[in-house]
């Protein structure tokens, strides 16, 4: 590419900015691991509160959530990573960061209070989980993802209306349905594309 | 011949540059390298140029013990490029 080009025509300046602009956009980053990573985390803890409370008399059935601590650990490793190798960030990118973050940050506080509410925060976290899954489908244009965060709005409502036992089962039904299976698929979509 | 339009974005390299950088947050240099084509010498000279004037932020980091460099738009930058577009269009229109 030239350094000067006094003779650019405003028409090629134009058609410059546009073909630029283009080979810039680009999709968003296609990252499926932290649906995969998360929704076999959630599924395995609420399988295992609901089986522990159903079928066995141990006290502490919450210690299975202790297996987020490495996921949030491999998050972190993993997120830093992807973002070392991104050599460039979109404003969906950005976006996209910035919603689960914030998705994050409004969990918190019903973790940390998690005993005034007597364990039962499965349809609330359901409900929330439903908006950033939903939205992060819509900037992806990938369909799965979008019926991901409406199924887990459908199943958080369904929660309400079970039993506080139940609910564990139906929160490992919701992240399959959310997470795991437009995880995979879109995983393969990555992978085919590759 | 093109009086009205800014002379630091009529030119090739630097509009290219600069139309790369309004679709994103940031880019790193061999980004916009790869993209517009240039050679490093010349894509330098040209970032230089946008940086001195306002128009973009170049940050130098590391990437391990690679040395990163990466440029943004500025706001100066986003309405410099507006006025060239718009006197682009006037042209066109005419």
């Amino acid at each position: 590419m030239n350094q000067e080009s006094d003779s650019l025509s405003p028409h090629q300046s134009l058609d410059l900015i546009q073909s630029m602009i283009r080979q810039a956009q680009g999709n968003m980053s296609n990252n499926s691991f932290y649906f995969i990573l998360w929704g076999w985390v959630v599924v395995i803890a609420n399988l295992g509160m609901y089986s522990m409370i159903k079928y066995t008399e141990f006290q502490y059935p919450h210690y299975v959530w202790l297996i987020a601590i490495p996921a949030w650990i491999v998050t972190m490793v993993y997120g830093s990573r992807q973002g070392r190798k991104q050599r460039r960030t979109s404003h969906l990118d950005k976006i996209n960061m910035w919603l689960w973050i914030g998705f994050g940050v409004c969990l918190l506080p019903f973790i940390v209070f998690i005993t005034k509410v007597n364990y039962n925060i499965n349809p609330i976290i359901l409900i929330i989980t439903s908006l950033p899954t939903f939205v992060t489908g819509v900037m992806l244009r990938f369909k799965p993802l979008i019926w991901g965060g409406i199924s887990f709005y459908v199943f958080g409502i369904i929660c309400f209306l079970m039993s506080p036992i139940d609910q564990f089962l139906i929160g490992a039904i919701a992240i399959a349905c959310g997470y795991l299976i437009p995880g995979y698929l879109l995983k393969a979509t990555k992978e085919k594309n590759v | 011949m093109f009086k009205d339009l800014d002379p630091l974005l009529h030119s090739q390299l630097r509009l290219a540059v600069m139309s790369l950088l309004i679709s994103v947050e940031s880019a790193e240099f061999t980004f916009i390298k790869e993209k517009t084509g240039a050679t490093a010498g010349n894509l330098s000279v040209q970032i230089d140029k946008l940086s001195t004037a306002g128009y973009i932020d170049v940050n130098k980091s590391f990437k391990g013990k690679m040395p990163l460099t990466t440029c943004n738009i500025t706001k100066k930058g986003i309405k410099a490029f507006e006025d060239y577009v718009n006197s682009l269009k006037g042209y066109i229109n005419k």
